[in-house]
């Protein structure tokens, strides 16, 4: 271009918002208190590296002859049990709650804080918080963990279901009010029909996550798998231990595979 | 709906209910399956019957716990011993999901198909559901406390690398879901593969992927209360210490603190979650009717 | 009887969806309410239900107060009004005859709703509804693979399984094709002939309205500027209504419409 482009005001700049700054100050102020308070330190892992290999390296060697032990089979028989009966009562008291949970569904103010309020305290105990609970209430083995996994599974099943009836298509349920259908049987109508895929997909989900949880549940003493790893543990059976740990992983992946297939043939 | 009279139109028959015993035979699979390791589990059902009693009993020994000036001694001790440890938690917790976003986010690229050829992006997924079927205790009695000891940092890098596979899966999904547009539009200005990405795919994913970063912080703090049940640092450590020891209104002040805590976090996150997908909040109208 | 005696709508932000709307609607008339969007025409008919609340004056209908009813007087009021939305509202996920057993919920017990196992004289009802409105053979047919036709008569289907004494219709042809709306608004018809039930019709398609109606009521800004028969509804009262002149938007396309069975069984 030969001649300069007509002159008009060019826009000043936006000021940009002081937040992003502030924000970005936080979380590096955040991180650098984080990083004191667990003494960050990444020297160990060069340094403490040949003391930690001669660990490591018994786990290399796993000893396959554990897992044909009839404890080991019947534990994880325990661990998987556990982990089907959990998931199917769970999801079913959580399918209530999660239409309680909801103001699509519950017109009543009082009743719908309430029942939010103590899934939110529900889902805010770790899964071995409940495991030691009840452990403490009905002693250890697989019934502590069962009702520990209950609870950890309602939490999450009812807040990701009502998230799912928060969302339906209005319409019918402006038929079935229209028709002069009370409260229940506009939710049994007009709504459950439109979650059920997500719920169902919600419920396998939480599965795969209660087979491993069930695993951690039993460090506890909450039986099964669990169980195991903590006893090799703490006698130092490394060999055990990663046999078991192997097990553990191809059963998860077989479940994923399993879940996966599912959830297509749900899809349909 | 015709011309003709409705007398004279044959009724067309009603259809018959079509069989239904494939969905009644899968719904009694599913129903015995349950059953069977519902006897499987050889649950004392006598044991059912106590358990409101002891629920009540401990509830109360918890509440009453709580129910103690925190600001007198000795309870003012235990508070602040609960709230370290819950600080620990958190440390860990805000550390490892850092330290997982940081390591996925390259991860996510190599597994995206449109990122990434086949023969990388097969492998790397492969890896990364490898790491996804470990729990991070695993990762911290294997390989972290050999290594680093019975520490904070080793339960930070246990959940860094459980949060790999996760962090990893879901952002390379949300790669493979981006639009082809704006890619395209970069990478016809002359840009090289990597601007291309930073400029074209990033900006797309960002706010999805921070989404994810955030719930992961959220399940890390749940995830790392295990870690300090074997020694890895965390609130879990105090937990199994005062379950051992049957203290129970030191556990209500415990367990009070990280629902409180959690509560909290979740509450922020979740704000932040939904502000970063959702975008800022558009600028309200000046008084004349202009939009500034 | 419908009855409104200075019934007015104030929404909280200040709208005005009804303003002092005095109308009497006898038993059995068919009555069609023109009008732009927002003036008020959809207010109306969804007052008559209670979905929209009235915000003063007194509004009757059979007998029945609507204004400041309660929960359980409006449910039983409303299983006595039948809907007829523009989006047909039918679960999509379920059979046609599910769907019309939505009908049937205000005379079946919630135990039996949330089983889902209605009494058969209920699914009997449920046949016979449509077998009225010829579409019984779809009865085992997910909603999800229905036109458009066919969803509103499962919809009028579903009104009519309540033996309602009022059916109320919320633009009931707005996202139908013109052949088929003329057939919905026919089927509307012929019900209120047949057994005589009151209907009021919410329409934006003027030609509709004249073709159709026994009575026209137009309005405009929340109150009603016509009241009378479709002869004497000509383009200068709707002129009037609308406070422009008519444009093609506010006809049906011209299309040369098959009105025999154009649709048949296997439509």
């Amino acid at each position: 271009m030969t001649t300069a482009p007509p002159r008009s005001a060019r826009p000043v700049r936006p000021r940009r918002s002081p937040l992003v700054g502030v924000v970005l100050i936080a979380l590096v102020a955040v991180t650098i208190a984080a990083g004191l308070v667990i003494e960050f330190d990444l020297l160990p892992l060069v340094t403490r590296f040949t003391r930690g290999w001669s660990v490591i390296s018994q786990f290399l060697l796993p000893d396959w002859a554990f897992l044909v032990r009839p404890s080991t089979v019947a534990a994880l028989g325990t661990t998987l049990a556990t982990a089907v009966v959990s998931t199917a009562v769970g999801a079913a008291i959580a399918l209530v709650l999660s239409l309680l949970a909801s103001r699509v569904t519950n017109r009543s103010g009082a009743l719908y804080r309430v029942v939010k309020l103590l899934l939110s305290m529900v889902r805010s105990l770790p899964d071995i918080a409940w495991g030691l609970l009840f452990v403490a209430f009905v002693g250890v083995g697989a019934f502590a963990g069962t009702l520990a996994l209950v609870m950890f599974n309602i939490g999450i099943i009812a807040k990701l279901t009502a998230e799912t009836v928060d969302a339906v298509d209005p319409g019918p349920l402006e038929a079935a009010d229209a028709a002069g259908a009370n409260t229940a049987q506009r939710a049994r109508v007009a709504v459950l029909p439109q979650i059920l895929p997500g719920f169902a997909s919600y419920t396998m989900y939480v599965f795969e996550l209660n087979v491993r949880a069930a695993t951690v549940l039993g460090m506890v003493g909450a039986g099964g798998i669990g169980n195991l790893l903590a006893i090799e543990l703490a006698r130092f059976n490394y060999d055990n231990l990663s046999a078991l740990i192997v097990l553990l992983f191809v059963v998860v992946l077989l479940l994923d595979q399993l879940s996966g297939l599912l959830r297509r043939r749900l899809a349909r | 709906m015709s011309a003709v009279p409705s007398t004279l139109r044959p009724a067309p028959a009603r259809p018959v209910p079509p069989p239904r015993w494939r969905l009644v035979l899968v719904e009694l699979a599913a129903l015995a399956l349950v059953l069977v390791c519902l006897a499987g589990l050889q649950i004392k059902w006598e044991r059912l019957a106590d358990l409101p009693a002891s629920i009540g009993l401990y509830t109360s020994l918890m509440v009453r716990g709580l129910l103690n000036n925190p600001f007198s001694e000795p309870w003012s001790g235990y508070w602040l011993v609960s709230l370290e440890f819950m600080a620990q938690s958190l440390a860990m917790a805000w550390i490892g999901t850092v330290i997982g976003a940081m390591l996925s986010f390259p991860l996510g690229f190599l597994a995206a198909s449109n990122t990434a050829p086949r023969w990388v992006v097969i492998p790397i997924r492969q890896l990364l559901n490898a790491i996804r079927a470990v729990p991070d205790v695993i990762f911290a009695i294997v390989i972290m406390v050999p290594i680093v000891g019975l520490t904070p940092m080793s339960g930070t890098l246990a959940l860094a690398f459980g949060s790999i596979g996760t962090l990893g899966k879901l952002t390379s999904e949300a790669i493979e879901g981006i639009q082809p547009g704006p890619v395209e539009a970069v990478r016809s200005s002359g840009a090289g593969p990597l601007q291309l990405l930073r400029w074209g795919v990033a900006p797309q994913i960002m706010p999805e992927v921070i989404a994810f970063w955030l719930y992961r912080f959220e399940v890390n703090i749940r995830a790392g209360a295990i870690l300090g049940v074997v020694g890895a640092g965390g609130i879990g450590s105090l937990l199994s210490n005062l379950f051992g020891q049957r203290e129970w209104d030191r556990i209500g002040i415990a367990l009070f603190v990280i629902v409180a805590v959690t509560m909290i976090v979740d509450a922020i996150s979740g704000a932040i979650r939904h502000r970063v997908i959702a975008g800022a909040p558009s600028r309200p109208a000046t008084a004349s009717g202009a939009i500034v | 009887m419908i009855r409104f005696s200075k019934v007015s709508v104030r929404y909280p932000n200040g709208t005005v969806g009804l303003d002092e709307v005095d109308l009497d609607i006898p038993d059995g008339q068919f009555v069609v309410v023109v009008g732009l969007s927002g003036a008020g025409k959809s207010t109306l008919v969804r007052s008559i239900n209670g979905l929209v609340t009235t915000t003063s004056g007194e509004l009757e209908v059979n007998g029945q107060r609507v204004d400041g009813a309660s929960k359980r007087q409006l449910r039983r009021l409303r299983s006595r009004i039948g809907m007829v939305f523009q989006s047909f509202n039918l679960v999509t996920r379920t059979t046609v005859l599910r769907n019309v057993l939505v009908g049937r919920l205000h005379a079946t017990p919630t135990w039996r709703s949330l089983l889902g196992w209605y009494r058969k004289e209920d699914v009997e009802l449920a046949f016979q509804a449509l077998e009225r409105v010829g579409i019984v053979e779809k009865a085992y047919t997910r909603a999800s693979q229905l036109s458009g036709g066919q969803r509103q008569r499962v919809a009028i289907a579903r009104v009519l399984a309540q033996h309602p004494e009022v059916i109320l219709a919320d633009e009931p042809v707005a996202s139908l094709d013109p052949p088929t709306a003329n057939l919905v608004m026919r089927d509307l018809q012929r019900i209120n002939r047949e057994l005589g039930i009151t209907t009021v019709v919410n329409l934006h398609f003027l030609d509709l309205a004249r073709a159709y109606a026994q009575r026209i009521i137009g309005m405009r800004a929340g109150r009603i500027v016509f009241d009378g028969s479709p002869a004497e509804a000509d383009d200068a009262v709707f002129t009037e209504i609308y406070g422009r002149s008519l444009t093609a938007d506010d006809l049906l396309p011209d299309v040369d419409v098959e009105l025999d069975d154009a649709e048949g069984p296997a439509g």
